[in-house]
């Protein structure tokens, strides 16, 4: 029977899965770029900051994946309104920012990449929401639990 | 914190021991620990109308106003 304890497992697993694939994107880097150059005729003056962005997303997205993971962990344990929780979500929240960041000089020279940036900027927002709102529940929490 | 929590005094009155305490007045414990030791940041009305009757008290004997310097 599905249930939200499964639902968690499923989403940890997905996470350690993108985790992997983030280090392969990492790895395979400069022959994606090498590639992507070939492929838009863009010649290879680019080539440096490109790949350099592509690493800057690489760490951000793992810092990111790393916060995800430690926040699934917690909620698996039923742990979900702790003052650790409201660091990886501030965590992740960043992370979005920062890529949103990184990625728009990069969007002036491929526009298709304008999308991802304003969707990691609105990702970012959103998830700064969430950790606001989880930020008072542990306040809450904490004044419901010491009301005996 | 302003409002100091007196029950180990009224408690050592009453001869009364915190497990026992709890039973009677129906919390846990861990709870009523957390009360004796100035810990809580609330008392339920219901949860003082049961010390005061268990201990048979008044519930200017169980809680203080100590007037805070740094405020």
């Amino acid at each position: 029977m599905w249930n939200a304890k499964k639902s968690v497992l499923l989403s940890l697993i997905f996470t350690r899965i993108v985790m992997v694939l983030v280090v392969g994107v990492a790895v395979l880097a400069p022959k994606m770029v090498e590639a992507y150059l070939e492929y838009t005729s863009k010649g290879a003056e680019g080539f440096g900051l490109l790949l350099g962005t592509v690493y800057v997303c690489c760490v951000l997205a793992l810092v990111a994946l790393f916060s995800l993971d430690r926040l699934l962990t917690n909620i698996r344990m039923s742990h979900v309104f702790l003052e650790g929780n409201v660091r990886y979500l501030r965590r992740l929240s960043w992370c979005c920012f920062l890529a949103a960041l990184v990625l728009l000089p990069a969007a002036f020279s491929a526009q298709g990449l304008f999308v991802v940036v304003v969707a990691a900027g609105f990702i970012g927002l959103i998830l700064r929401v969430v950790k606001n709102v989880i930020e008072e529940a542990v306040i809450l929490k904490s004044e419901n639990d010491l009301t005996i | 914190m302003a409002i100091i929590v007196n029950l180990d005094v009224i408690m050592a009155k009453r001869k009364k021991s915190a497990g026992d305490l709890a039973t009677e007045i129906g919390i846990t414990p861990a709870n009523l620990s957390i009360l004796k030791n100035n810990k809580a940041k609330a008392v339920r009305f219901s949860t003082l109308e049961e010390l005061c009757r268990v201990l048979d008290c008044q519930p200017g004997d169980i809680l203080e106003y100590v007037k805070d310097e740094d405020k």
